[in-house]
């Protein structure tokens, strides 16, 4: 199973990861490697209906639904690369917003 | 001269193997605020324990190997700190690792390579990588890393130490940056079975805080028993493939006419499914990584790219800027199994995968078989870039380390052996939560096993 640059590019788009062009090859090349690596649980026979695997308790448990401090020792002031008024800052949505180029092509 | 000054002087005679990330002048402060808030009793009374740099600490930097969180500071610990610290021991810095623990060398972390205590040539193994070359070359007594699919085991087996992945849900896992949440588990690394296991025993049991931790009291440390008579031991046959390194196998095979003179009862085995543990692991560990990354964007912590237009070319950026490759093919890798059209022929069917591995293993322990050996990795510690240009080569590292985490037992290395003067670990699997039993074996074999006698 083989992974072609679109797809490469596709799903590097879903990721938001930007790649760099001259680095496109090499990726396709390198997961294309590791899919076809991967592809052998195909032989995994459609007889064999284990029901999927969950480590860790058999049931969740709970808290007490109670408003609590959270421990931290500073605030997301001291983290955040750009912080005002309580706020993160980021750059204007773009591309969110509608009729923007990729977001409807991925709609699609 | 302060009590900590020994251990930050060792730390800095061991600074060549690049395994430290810390500056040792900021452990040395660190350690002398910490001696003077520590309980002056304790199980772990004074003990220099060095941590992986994905587990949360309030004294150091938390990089996780990445550009993407460097100089990041978390603003809280993670509980196995917290319980170290109560417990008397000393956070002695924070160790290199592959970047997100995601590799087998630790030749992924964007600060650099580590190198093995006895050659520098090799990789100490990884991810852990950092933590298993600074107990190897005698700097610490103790380190924590972490497991996702040997990552504790591997580099401990390369360095020469012991190693001790727990079941999943004995260790809290609060704090330990995720990479893969249906498999991360917090491990220790020890000069010997004692040292791991106090150091395991101090940091595990019940957690409000991870609601993936049982509700278990802390691990009892078990005593050690004369003789291994009463054990069944079971050889799987698939971990001695026909390509297994010859000096590997000598070691393997020496250890259980050992494990036979102690008074333990051998048996052949199999877990037929386990030829498709790498592929099953490779393809569930990067779809949760891929999740769990996706909260490394540029907003709320770690360096931003300047210049973005808006904010998904702030995402791309940060994100294509922030991450090294390894984790870039992961996190593709991970997003393409979970899309539409390939989520049935991948992720559905690795989960299933993954049920028939773990049934495996119940169905030989169901039998009457109290513990499984097997070597810890298929070739003693490579060379530096000898996987490099191949990712599934690297992968592959991990090959008899991988199923235990599929499968969430606990398992353990142990020094059995040097192949050409480099060592070489035989593992231990047993039930989940019996950690104690494990324990019980690895020590009357510790006793008895000759680690520096070639194979």
């Amino acid at each position: 199973m083989s992974i072609s640059r679109e797809e490469v590019e596709k799903i590097a788009r879903l990721a938001e990861l930007q790649v760099d062009e001259a680095a496109l090859p090499g990726l396709v090349d390198q997961l294309s490697r590791i899919l076809e690596y991967v592809a052998q649980i195909a032989a995994l026979a459609a007889t064999e209906s284990a029901q999927p695997f969950h480590p860790g308790p058999a049931a969740i448990r709970f808290r007490p639904d109670e408003v609590r401090p959270a421990p931290l020792a500073f605030g997301p002031e001291r983290m955040a690369p750009a912080f005002r008024d309580g706020f993160f800052l980021v750059p204007r949505l773009g591309a969110f917003e509608a009729g923007r180029d990729d977001a409807a092509e991925e709609d699609a | 001269m302060t009590a900590t000054d020994p251990v930050v002087d060792r730390l800095a005679a061991a600074a060549p193997l690049h395994a430290l990330l810390t500056p040792t002048a900021e452990v040395r402060s660190a350690l002398a605020a910490q001696a003077a808030a520590a309980p002056p009793s304790g199980p772990l009374a004074g003990m220099p324990v060095v941590v992986k740099d994905n587990i949360c600490t309030l004294e150091y930097t938390t990089t996780c190997g990445s550009r993407i969180l460097e100089g990041y500071r978390s603003p809280f610990e993670a509980t196995a700190i917290t319980r170290l610290k109560a417990a008397g021991a000393l956070i002695a810095g924070k160790t290199n690792c592959d970047e997100f623990a995601m590799g087998s060398s630790t030749e992924h972390s964007a600060y650099g390579r580590s190198f093995h205590p006895i050659d520098r040539e090799r990789v100490p193994g990884g991810s852990s990588g950092g933590s298993a070359a600074l107990v190897g070359a005698g700097a610490v007594p103790a380190a924590l890393g972490s497991e996702t699919g040997g990552s504790v085991r591997q580099p401990a087996a390369f360095c020469g130490v012991v190693g001790i992945k727990p079941t999943y849900g004995r260790v809290s896992r609060y704090g330990l940056v995720a990479f893969g949440s249906s498999l991360d588990q917090i491990g220790v690394f020890g000069r010997t079975v004692s040292d791991a296991g106090r150091v395991l025993a101090a940091i595990s049991g019940r957690d409000p805080l991870d609601a993936t931790c049982e509700d278990r009291d802390p691990l009892p440390l078990p005593a050690v028993p004369e003789n291994l008579q009463g054990f069944v031991i079971g050889i799987p046959k698939e971990y001695f493939p026909s390509d297994l390194d010859p000096g590997v196998r000598r070691a393997c095979d020496r250890t259980i006419r050992l494990l036979k003179d102690l008074g333990a009862a051998v048996r052949d085995v199999s877990l037929p499914h386990t030829p498709y543990a790498i592929p099953t692991y490779y393809i569930i560990a990067p779809a949760e990584a891929s999740s769990n990354l996706a909260r490394y964007d540029g907003v709320r912590y770690g360096p931003r790219p300047a210049g973005a237009v808006d904010v998904r070319a702030l995402y791309r950026a940060t994100r294509g800027h922030g991450f090294g490759a390894e984790v870039r093919r992961r996190v593709l890798i991970g997003t393409y199994v979970l899309s539409a059209g390939y989520y049935d022929a991948y992720y559905r069917r690795a989960q299933r995968m993954r049920s028939l591995i773990a049934q495996d293993f119940r169905n030989v322990f169901d039998r009457g078989v109290d513990l499984l050996f097997t070597p810890s990795t298929p070739t003693p510690p490579f060379k530096a870039g000898e996987k490099l240009g191949d990712p599934v080569a690297m992968y592959l590292a991990d090959i008899f380390t991988v199923t235990a985490n599929l499968a969430g037992l606990p398992a353990l290395t142990l020094p059995i052996g040097r192949v050409q003067g480099l060592p070489v670990g035989g593992q231990l699997i047993g039930p989940a939560f019996l950690e104690d039993e494990m324990l019980e074996a690895a020590f009357t074999l510790e006793r008895s096993v000759e680690p520096e006698a070639e194979a």
